[in-house]
């Protein structure tokens, strides 16, 4: 056999290398053990004559007697290395919530889409709800390894503070492990148990583990919230009730705020793998599958994103109502700019959660009835969200502040208020509301005799919901702080009226309509999965960014205003810091799940075989 | 559909997401970069005279004591989120009957929630105690800052929380 002229040089490079480093581990062996005249000083010997092995010993002899008496003292902090503990521990934490984010959300949506499919006996949806519960198996392995990896370092780099934690929440440890030993148990009879049990059966041990997994996301919900709004402990630190430690002020609207933005979170980033399949499809059954399970992923994430800010809202207004100081600094203060930065990613999820579905009309034909619609709905929400991103208190050098005669500045500043922001927010809502409705409406007539009179009732609806939204929004400007800050109120529930109200009447309107034209599952731009990819990219940024300022908002205090941070890390770092940590986080997560992509990818593949190469070449 | 092989997909998602990173890193960048260090004590030579404590409590309200984070100096109108602090020494004189301007300060600063003026709802922080905790120097300071606002700053070290009827 003719040898390849590449092995051949790669070997002649490898024996090159071997014949060098054999020469200098040769000359470095030989020069070591060369004699070498000891330099003796020109004075007289020493007056010690102790015998080398004696002087020896005598050593190590003081050494142990010296280590029986080393006084112990308790290390507040570690470092590994020149590492900072806080971003060993902020990317670790975030890691283990963004896997455990996801492994908490899709049992929600995926036994509804079960139970749908129970309902319906449309087996679609089973199958569906099974694809999505396949992702689940390695996600909760990651999420265990993350969560322990992260208490083996909080215990290593922050031993004090932890002892303190444990003070205030051992009772709440054993519940949290044995909920884990449950969820392990429900999650793993739920996925291989799929079609082996009666489906009462299995929708009850759908249902059995979602309640056990919002029972883990509580506890450790406890956990974080009081360390930003300490109560139940005194001011030294000490405990004198464990349930209001857990019942702290911002515990429940974290609770209720992280269930919303992990089903939206969850649901992208099914939607994502949805497109990842989508993409790599080879069959147009296999696309109009795919296109179909991202549509409904991404259904599941925007219908949780549109009442996410209003729980944002009541989060942020437990944190002022628990202290103006920790809510100036989060929205006026030290991270004012991180709302810009946040701005620009919810405008840019809008963007794209429209863009999809206005890509989506393109699966049905004759859709330009619609569409024309489009360029009005895109400039309510770029508008909108120019304002969203316009800042109130601004950081600034104090020749800055003395020339603004404040914080803010004197004309912008006016859209930087919440009177602006609440109404650019739901007027933002609204907007998507609208473009999922026209969705909807393709490829569909309505049948309905009343059709005209509920067309008008919906219009009506809308313009009544978005008038009372600006009028707050403006009025808000001309009354005090007191009378402005219940506002939101009505604004907010304006928008959640106007979308039940109209969504209750397109179900009447479009009952038994008419189908014009079909809808084509799998003909659709592929851009539109791109545009799903990067959703979920967004979604997980986001979610790395607002762990940071839900975290970073204590700034030098582990726990706020209880105890205080004096590690080496007990500063606040710069966004752009911030951001790079987010950045390498998200893609560290992304990376992880391809993977899981991957493995519940390979449950579909045809077994290995031997000699299948040859066998097809036979 | 033209199908793309596997391997073209992935480098475009790939480049999706790495593009996408640069973006959001990029914004991040844009915004003003500060990193906020831990306030540490500011230490007040005890014979300070007034004026010179007037200085130190102005740059301890613009810093650690946070006070200009939601009050202003010479604004008016509805847009304010607490009350405007140009000319307080002069108001504060009238705002209590039988109470002088320096108790009325004095008692809003160590107990934020005994006065509130009418349009404003409560939420200033006790500034003596954590998170902000300033020590009772820096609050004397402060003091002589808003003395200094529409009035004669006269306070000085040797007053203790029970000389200003605040204990």
């Amino acid at each position: 056999m003719k040898p390849n002229k590449l092995i051949l040089a790669v070997l002649a490079v490898l024996l090159i290398v071997i014949v060098v480093a054999g020469i200098r581990a040769t000359n470095w062996f030989v020069e070591s053990q060369e004699f070498r005249a000891p330099q003796r000083a020109a004075i007289e010997a020493p007056a010690d004559t102790t015998p080398r092995d004696q002087g020896l010993a005598d050593e190590h002899a003081a050494e142990l007697e010296s280590n029986k008496t080393l006084e112990y003292e308790p290390r507040a902090y570690r470092q590994i290395g020149g590492v900072s503990s806080r971003v060993i521990v902020w990317v670790l934490a975030q890691l283990h919530l963004l896997f455990a984010a996801f492994v908490l959300a899709v049992p929600m949506f995926a036994l509804i889409i079960e139970f749908i499919g129970y309902k319906t006996g449309d087996s679609r949806y089973d199958k569906l709800a099974y694809e999505f519960t396949k992702l689940l198996s390695v996600s909760f392995s990651m999420t265990a390894t993350f969560g322990a990896f992260l208490l083996f370092m909080l215990v290593l780099l922050y031993p004090q503070f932890m002892q303190y934690l444990m003070h205030v929440f051992s009772p709440t440890f054993l519940p949290y492990v044995a909920l884990f030993f449950l969820e392990a148990a429900f999650l793993y009879s739920y996925y291989y148990g799929w079609g082996k049990f009666s489906p009462r059966v299995h929708l009850f041990l759908g249902l059995m583990l979602n309640v056990v997994g919002t029972g883990i996301m509580l506890i450790a919900n406890a956990w974080l919230t009081f360390m930003t709004s300490p109560a139940g402990v005194s001011e030294s630190g000490a405990v004198f009730s464990t349930w209001e430690a857990i019942n702290n002020f911002t515990w429940m609207p974290i609770n209720i705020h992280r269930i919303i933005a992990n089903v939206a979170f969850g649901g992208s980033i099914a939607g994502a793998y949805a497109a990842f399949k989508f993409l790599t499809a080879r069959t147009d059954e296999e696309r109009a599958h795919y296109d179909w399970m991202g549509y409904i992923g991404q259904f599941v994430a925007i219908s949780a994103f549109l009442p996410l800010p209003f729980a944002g809202y009541w989060l942020a207004s437990e944190i002022y109502a628990f202290s103006q100081t920790l809510g100036l600094q989060m929205m006026g203060g030290a991270f004012s700019w991180l709302f810009i930065i946040q701005a620009a990613l919810i405008g840019n999820l809008f963007l794209a959660a429209n863009y999809y579905l206005w890509l989506g009309m393109g699966r049905v034909e004759g859709t330009t009835h619609y569409q024309k619609f489009i360029k009005y709905l895109l400039i309510a929400i770029a508008l909108c969200f120019a304002i969203w991103a316009t800042p109130r208190s601004i950081i600034s050098t104090v020749s800055e502040i003395r020339a603004m005669g404040g914080s803010a500045h004197p004309m912008l500043g006016y859209l930087g208020v919440m009177s602006a922001k609440n109404t650019a927010v739901n007027i933002l809502i609204l907007s998507t509301f609208m473009s999922f409705l026209l969705y909807r409406r393709t490829g569909k007539r309505a049948t309905n005799p009343m059709a005209g009179v509920l067309n008008t009732m919906q219009f009506t609806i809308f313009a009544l919901s978005a008038a009372v939204v600006i009028f707050f929004g403006i009025y808000g400007y001309f009354v005090e702080a007191a009378v402005r800050i219940k506002f939101s109120i009505p604004q907010v529930g304006a928008v959640l009226l106007a979308m039940v109200l109209i969504t209750i009447i397109d179900v009447f309107l479009f009952r038994k309509a008419e189908t014009t034209s079909k809808m084509n599952w799998g003909k659709i731009n592929p851009i539109s999965q791109y545009v799903l990819i990067f959703i979920a990219f967004s979604f997980t940024w986001l979610m790395g960014l607002m762990g940071y300022v839900r975290a970073g908002l204590r700034q030098h205090w582990h726990v706020f205003g209880v105890i205080r941070d004096t590690s080496v890390d007990a500063f606040t770092p710069s966004l752009g810091f911030a951001t790079k940590v987010v950045s390498v986080t998200v893609l560290i997560f992304f990376g992880l799940i391809g993977v899981v992509f991957w493995l519940a990818s390979l449950s579909g593949r045809p077994n290995w075989q031997p000699n299948r190469k040859k066998a097809a070449l036979s | 559909m033209k199908q793309q092989s596997n391997a073209w997909v992935m480098v475009k998602i790939v480049l999706l997401i790495l593009g996408a990173t640069a973006m959001y890193t990029h914004i991040g960048q844009l915004v003003p970069q500060k990193e906020v260090l831990a306030p540490t004590v500011v230490e007040i030579d005890e014979n300070a005279t007034p004026e010179e404590l007037v200085d130190i409590g102005k740059s301890i309200s613009e810093g650690k004591g946070l006070c200009l984070t939601c009050h202003t100096i010479g604004k008016t109108g509805p847009g304010l989120r607490f009350p405007d602090l140009g000319g307080i020494a002069t108001r504060a004189a009238t705002r209590i009957e039988g109470m002088d301007a320096l108790t009325y300060l004095a008692d809003s600063i160590y107990h934020p929630d005994d006065f509130i003026v009418d349009g404003f709802v409560k939420g200033m922080p006790a500034i003596n105690k954590p998170p902000i905790g300033l020590t009772q120097d820096e609050m004397i300071s402060v003091l002589a800052y808003l003395q200094s606002l529409g009035g004669t700053p006269t306070v000085t070290l040797e007053l203790t929380p029970a000389d200003l009827g605040v204990e």
